[in-house]
């Protein structure tokens, strides 16, 4: 937990922009700090010497040659610079002198430079400390010329322009905080409706897959919003589709189980020995009813995860039509055996309907699973001999259909009403009029099959009466069935 | 006791028809929608056992147009969908009663009998007349405490007239109520039934109405 905080703070949103707005803030203070700052105390200088200046010039004005005069001047001005009345106040240290380098006046603690420098400002040491000296000459008409320096300890001019600076930089710092508070909550503020979002899809049952409101949702998060709904979306309709299969399939393995339950009842109940033998083999009947569809049902799962084939291999539809149709006649047998116990004379009769198999002389080559194959033309074949009346004839098939290779099984029978053409691949869907004898999954696995393959399944009914359904799988137009070799699946 | 039974199911419908017959209903069984639709505009029965899911016809609407109808014959669902949804659907449809599947054969026949005594206004299981006791759970039939032994048909015609006592059975409503479709039934076969109810309860207890049919004694 310790560790993985600050991990989570930074990929925070929050916190990132947090961060980065601060940051920009901070810099920016800084900057505007230092730069009011430096201004500040160039200010300060800049007044300074313009107090020095004017010091001078007074000086300048007030000094001529005349001993008294100046003894007097002298005695005033060393008043004026003991008495200290304001804090940037400094003690006022100057030479007057003759333009000729002599001394005429100069306060106590004066710097002993030479008077004969050159006018204007200048840095130089005194007592260890430097001074900022300003030297002014004056030749005004009927006036000798004269010399006047004045100075101030940079010591103290520094401290007074700090002072100045200190002044315009503290509301800045004060502020700060104040800034950094107001940031913190206006980024809260602007990602709680992200919060609120969150909180909306993490405090959702399983079960709850309706759209998320958008209401109050910010224009950026409607994007994510939107895209959040299409795939809840698509999420309920899986869901409801899983739901309903499951329906399905229980539905389907209920009745043959209610079947050998009842029936299991009436042999126990039966004192007539022929009633009970009839429950008996109907029991046998419904169990095999519900190992067919649980078979069918393992056959969809496995078909349903597979991307491609696992292993393709070369196959002869014909071989493989020919091999299908001798299990077809073996389960003939076995529903005729089922159909003669239950009574039914018609039903025999109907399982006499011939089973031709149609077959070109060339073999038809292609990539696939034989086994799956094999189970889909068994599916359709299945199909067929369910859903047609006595005597009909069922044609297995693997030819050449013009541009295309074709396996699957037709009928002569009643076919199938159109509207339930459509549906006659979904899962469990069964025709209006049919009775439920097959598992409901045969086409299903079929057309899953198909796709494995690259084909697609057909259902038909046919002009002359009858239906038809098989595989198709369209031929590149130069490749010649003849020729021996695989076709390319492509 | 004659019942109508809805069920597409060939192995199921089988074994529901095997075990009502056990219990000596006439069944009737019917494998779509349409034909349970034109079986109960034609016959009377007593009870119908309906499966939901029927090709051509779905089992509600076969119901809500029965009941539209203002049919009060008692009617079993069977379902195969154990969501309560579909148990009420079906019993706001008009269903007195429903199973879902795989269910009892004994329970189906205890709900049907059930069914079929509250539909004659009875709240006691057992119908008495004149010292007779007959037990539809047990099918025994006493009569003053001695037990009579009857024979499957004596015993449903017995039922039928117990259960209209205040009213005269023509010999066709008797053969409706004991025979289903396809069951032989000879000409005189009501009138031999008669007979030996009549030589095993006393000559007097069936009156025979000229020109209308039978009804019981008047209670002595």
């Amino acid at each position: 937990m310790g560790s993985g905080r600050p991990r989570a703070r930074l990929q925070s949103l929050r916190w990132r922009l947090l961060g980065t707005v601060c940051i920009a803030a901070l810099l920016g203070l800084v900057i505007s700090g230092v730069l009011s700052y430096g201004q500040a105390q160039h200010e300060a200088e800049e007044l300074m010497d313009g107090h020095l200046t004017q010091s001078a010039r007074l000086l300048l004005a007030l000094v001529h040659d005349n001993d008294d005069y100046l003894a007097e001047l002298a005695k005033r001005l060393a008043t004026v610079s003991n008495e200290q009345a304001h804090p940037y106040e400094q003690s006022l240290e100057f030479q007057i002198g003759r333009a000729d380098g002599s001394l005429l006046l100069r306060s106590a603690h004066a710097p002993d430079t030479p008077l004969s420098s050159e006018p204007g400002y200048r840095v130089i040491e005194h007592d260890g400390h430097p001074w900022r000296m300003l030297t002014l000459a004056a030749s005004t008409a009927g006036h000798s010329d004269y010399h006047v320096q004045v100075g101030q300890s940079i010591a103290l001019r520094d401290r007074a322009a700090l002072e100045v600076a200190g002044q315009a930089v503290l509301p800045i710092a004060l502020i700060s905080p104040l800034l950094l508070l107001l940031l913190y909550f206006s980024v809260r503020r602007g990602l709680k409706p992200l919060d609120d979002l969150a909180a909306d899809v993490a405090s959702r049952s399983p079960e709850n897959l309706g759209p998320l409101a958008s209401v109050d949702a910010p224009l950026e998060a409607q994007p994510l919003l939107a895209a959040l709904n299409r795939l809840l979306g698509r999420l309920r309709d899986t869901l409801s589709n899983e739901r309903r299969f499951t329906a399905d399939a229980a539905h389907e393995l209920r009745t043959p189980l209610a079947a050998v339950r009842i029936q299991a009842q009436v042999a126990q109940l039966s004192k007539d020995a022929k009633d009970r033998q009839h429950a008996l083999t109907q029991i046998l009947a419904s169990s095999d009813r519900a190992t067919r569809v649980l078979e069918q049902l393992l056959r969809l799962a496995r078909l349903d995860p597979l991307a491609g084939l696992p292993s393709p291999e070369e196959i002869d539809l014909a071989a493989l039509a020919q091999q299908v149709l001798a299990d077809g006649e073996e389960y003939r047998e076995r529903s005729a055996s089922t159909e003669a116990s239950e009574g039914c004379a018609i039903r025999l009769e109907a399982d006499a309907s011939p089973l031709s198999l149609l077959l070109p002389f060339s073999p038809l080559l292609l990539r696939g699973d034989a086994e799956l194959l094999a189970i889909a033309l068994r599916n359709l074949l299945d199909n067929a001999l369910r859903h047609t009346p006595p005597g009909s004839t069922i044609t297995v098939f693997a030819r050449r259909q013009g541009n295309a290779l074709a396996l699957g099984v037709a009928d002569d029978g009643p076919g199938v009403a159109p509207a339930d053409l459509p549906r006659l691949v979904e899962r469990f869907y069964r025709g209006r009029d049919a009775h439920g004898e097959g598992s409901g999954l045969g086409l299903a696995i079929v057309q899953r099959v198909a796709e494995l393959h690259n084909a697609c399944l057909q259902l038909e009914n046919l002009d002359g009466g009858g239906f038809t359904a098989y595989l198709r799988w369209p031929l590149p137009p130069a490749v010649k069935v003849a020729v021996p070799g695989a076709l390319p699946l492509m | 006791m004659r019942i109508l039974l809805v069920e597409d199911d060939a192995l199921l419908g089988d074994g529901i028809r095997a075990g009502l017959k056990l219990a000596d209903y006439a069944v009737d069984w019917v494998r779509d929608g349409a034909a349970a639709r034109l079986a109960l505009l034609d016959h009377d029965y007593q009870a119908c056992v309906l499966d939901l899911g029927l090709p051509k016809r779905d089992g509600l609407s076969v119901l809500k147009e029965l009941r539209g109808r203002g049919s009060q014959l008692p009617v079993l669902i069977l379902t195969a969908r154990d969501t309560s949804a579909d148990k009420i659907a079906g019993l706001d449809s008009g269903a007195d009663d429903y199973l879902t599947k795989p269910f009892d054969l004994p329970e189906l026949q205890a709900r049907l009998r059930a069914l079929i005594r509250r539909a004659g206004g009875a709240a006691t299981p057992t119908l008495t007349h004149a010292g007779l006791v007959l037990d539809p759970a047990s099918k025994r039939v006493t009569r003053d405490g001695q037990a009579i032994s009857l024979s499957a048909r004596e015993y449903a015609l017995l039922l039928d007239l117990l259960r209209h006592k205040k009213h005269i059975r023509s010999r066709r409503q008797i053969e409706e109520s004991l025979y289903a479709w396809g069951e032989e039934t000879g000409s005189n076969t009501v009138e031999v039934h008669i007979h030996n109810l009549r030589r095993k309860l006393g000559a007097d207890f069936i009156r025979t109405v000229r020109g209308l049919g039978y009804r019981l004694s008047d209670d002595a």
